[in-house]
């Protein structure tokens, strides 16, 4: 029964997500930590992820959510705007890292609620 | 090891390489009028060389955590530094030249700008890792 909760689609993905959010946040320490090295190239989330993760909401059970795992990998796109070949940009790394931080917060919000629902249903006290 | 405050390794690399940087700038300024060191030649600016600690990690680049950057080396600018003409200088030469220090402070100055926007932004990051942490231990709270 109270497996029930912890297989919404709704908790399970914010789970996911959390991961995720965790790990980008690594990827953009590791990038603004290297903001001056040369020839250094940024990391970030896999994009195929994204859409991965996507497809497996959508499903609703057809796709196990368990088996798409957030990855990183090299940034492709990025284009180095100084000639050190390094592809971190500063303003983009800093807009990165706050709607990050925010993400995560929404993301736990979303696994509270739901815990405290499941707390409301046993207790009968919010 | 339990890690709560995530990419704070390469963060804590990034601030002591930043750290080195500015003290090697602040003994560039420092010496910008040395016009005779030990070796007896006119003081050298001194530069750091950044590289990326596990640039082997590129083919697994999950594993993120100590990926920060390490100072390879400091070592001095060769450049020749500029000449003046100063014959009472107990420095100069035979033709009253004195050769002066090849360092630049206007190039000193938005070196240690550069350095320290880095420091604070990567001061950031562990500001906001801490943030990710106590928001994490406070699921199921209210």
């Amino acid at each position: 029964m109270v497996d029930a909760i912890f297989n919404q689609a709704g908790y399970a993905g914010a789970k996911k997500m959390l991961d995720a959010t965790v790990l980008r946040h690594s990827a953009i320490a590791q990038n603004l930590a290297n903001l001056e090295t040369p020839n250094y190239r940024r990391v970030d989330l896999n994009p195929s992820f994204q859409a991965e993760f996507a497809k497996a909401i959508k499903s609703d059970g057809g796709v196990d959510l368990a088996r798409v795992q957030p990855t990183l990998m090299e940034d492709m796109n990025a284009v180095a705007s100084t000639r050190d070949g390094n592809t971190v940009r500063l303003e983009d790394e800093m807009l990165n890292l706050s709607q990050n931080t925010l993400q995560h917060g929404f993301e736990i919000q979303m696994v509270s609620g739901a815990l405290l629902k499941l707390r409301l249903a046993i207790t009968g006290k919010a | 090891m339990l890690n709560l405050l995530t990419g704070a390794t390469s963060t804590v690399a990034a601030l002591n390489a930043e750290r080195l940087r500015l003290e090697v700038i602040t003994q560039n300024i420092a010496n910008a009028n040395t016009t005779r060191g030990l070796d007896g030649k006119p003081y050298q600016r001194q530069q750091v060389a950044f590289e990326s600690a596990l640039r082997g990690a590129f083919a697994n680049p999950n594993e993120v955590e100590g990926n920060g950057p390490t100072v390879r080396e400091v070592k001095p600018d060769t450049r020749a530094g500029r000449t003046v003409y100063q014959p009472g200088h107990p420095h100069a030469n035979a033709d009253g030249m004195l050769q002066l220090p090849n360092v630049n402070i206007h190039e000193e100055m938005a070196d240690m700008i550069v350095a320290s926007r880095t420091f604070e932004a990567n001061l950031a990051v562990i500001k906001n890792s801490r943030q990710l942490a106590t928001l994490t231990m406070s699921i199921g709270k209210r």
